[in-house]
């Protein structure tokens, strides 16, 4: 097949994908709907196919992160929101200790493992942005 | 987006076809480029105006409508 050099045409290739896409989630969001009907919670996450859904909501959020930055209206330091970001992250994170591990039947490790995953998931966006408003103010 | 890019190439004896193959597009991109229904890069526009031998003034420009 010939590479499309018709901006024209490539512009029009990219909504067929985006139409695809749709599609496509549909169908997923169908098979796990299917398979939380029939098999429960743990049967839909048992299914390869959950772990292609929150992949892709991953990628997903980590690329529209490079159009929210963009779109900011407030344009304060990058490294004042970064501390502000780590401090509620921290705050949440400790909350989370707190209340799992004063759950009945968690104990305080419990609490720390929960705590520590919240933590490093929210971290890594942190400093991803970060990263991408420093870029920004370079440009 | 009005254009004159369809007198441009005429003035220069071109052919929809010919002018496509200069600008590197496909004849339906600049058919619908001369009706105005699609609205080229500013890249295209300078390769079309390259192509006719004119500025994208020439081409392009139009003054604002109020």
């Amino acid at each position: 097949m010939e590479k499309i050099k018709d901006e024209r045409l490539q512009l029009k290739n990219l909504k067929n994908i985006r139409i695809t896409f749709i599609v496509q989630t549909l169908g997923i969001m169908g098979v796990l709907l299917y398979d939380l009907i029939n098999h429960g919670m743990d049967g839909m996450t048992d299914n390869p196919v959950w772990f292609v859904f929150i992949m892709t909501g991953v990628v997903n959020a980590y690329l529209s992160m490079t159009i929210s930055v963009e779109h900011e209206k407030t344009k304060g330091s990058p490294v004042k929101r970064l501390y502000i970001a780590l401090g509620i992250i921290t705050l949440i994170s400790l909350l989370f200790v707190t209340f799992i591990a004063l759950t009945n039947g968690y104990n305080v490790m419990d609490g720390l493992l929960v705590g520590g995953i919240v933590f490093v998931c929210s971290v890594i966006p942190a400093f991803y942005m970060y990263g991408l408003r420093q870029k920004e103010r370079e440009e | 987006m009005e254009n004159k890019v369809k007198v441009a190439r005429v003035s220069y004896d071109l052919t929809q076809q010919e002018l496509a193959e200069r600008v590197g597009v496909t004849r339906q991109t600049i058919s619908l480029i001369e009706k105005g229904r699609y609205n080229p890069t500013l890249k295209l526009c300078l390769e079309i105006c390259y192509a006719v031998n004119k500025t994208l003034d020439e081409v392009f420009w139009q003054e604002r409508k109020e």
